[in-house]
């Protein structure tokens, strides 16, 4: 997986690219969200557009994103939920969980 | 064992997921040489990152000297993909259940669970040398 980061509209987004599999996965997010955090950056929207796919690994990154966040009085949005990973939130029951837009505009408005 | 051996079908790799993308690899060019639809490969390659990972991690407990065995066998309309640790077996009625609601935003412990849902058949074998997980899907 790689990871890229942009700021629009005052929100950070973040877009992690390839296939979210374990090992170096789940620090290179986290130490990101981390690093956000501690620069008072807490509205965030990870868009998943160019992800292949994940296993439970990449899906427990997500919840650790959305419970750090929470935990610091952030928000946590996804965007570009490809069909994929939507079938393995379903099946998780985790679709109950994250707040997902079709878009990053439309997840970026959601913060207003 | 510092790095992965594939030999014909199969591929041994270090107790290290470092070498998690090798097996990728190695699946999906292996699933596409038999012409498996990239849905099912997506299907088949999340499954068996899932149980590699966990023969690393629970099976043989991040030991240097022990290996993960990956072999993938074609059938008539289907694809077997078999993981072997060399642990000591487990039990998997003791796995949690990933979807009751005290568990829900727990950050481990779907992996089997998904793999039973996207799988046709799972078999798992745990003996007390290691366990061996066969999993099949229809191509």
């Amino acid at each position: 997986m790689k990871l890229t980061d942009r700021i629009q509209d005052n929100i950070v987004v973040l877009e992690p690219k390839g296939k979210i599999m374990g090992g170096p996965d789940a620090s290179l997010l986290h130490d990101k969200l981390y690093e956000l955090i501690e620069s008072d950056r807490k509205k965030i929207v990870i868009d998943l557009a160019k992800v292949e796919w994940m296993n439970s690994t990449g899906l427990g990154i997500l919840i650790s994103s959305y419970t750090t966040l929470r935990n610091n009085n952030g928000e946590l949005k996804l965007a570009n939920v490809t069909d994929k990973i939507q079938s393995l939130l379903t099946i998780t029951k985790l679709v109950s969980v994250f707040d997902a837009h079709d878009s990053v505009e439309e997840a970026v408005k959601s913060f207003e | 064992m510092g790095k992965p051996i594939i030999k014909g079908d199969t591929i041994k790799i270090p107790s290290d997921p470092e070498f998690l993308s090798d097996v990728d690899i190695f699946l999906e060019g292996t699933l596409r040489g038999f012409g498996a639809e990239e849905s099912v490969v997506a299907d088949i390659a999340i499954s068996v990152s899932e149980l590699v990972n966990n023969a690393m991690l629970h099976g043989n407990q991040s030991a240097n000297d022990k290996v993960v065995t990956v072999s993938i066998s074609r059938g008539n309309e289907s694809v077997t993909v078999t993981i072997s640790d060399e642990g000591c077996g487990f039990d998997p009625a003791s796995v949690p259940d990933p979807l009751a609601d005290e568990n829900l935003l727990e950050e481990v412990g779907r992996g089997l669970f998904i793999v039973k849902s996207l799988m046709d058949k799972v078999d798992i074998n745990p003996t007390e040398k290691g366990t061996t997980i066969a999993i099949t899907k229809a191509i």
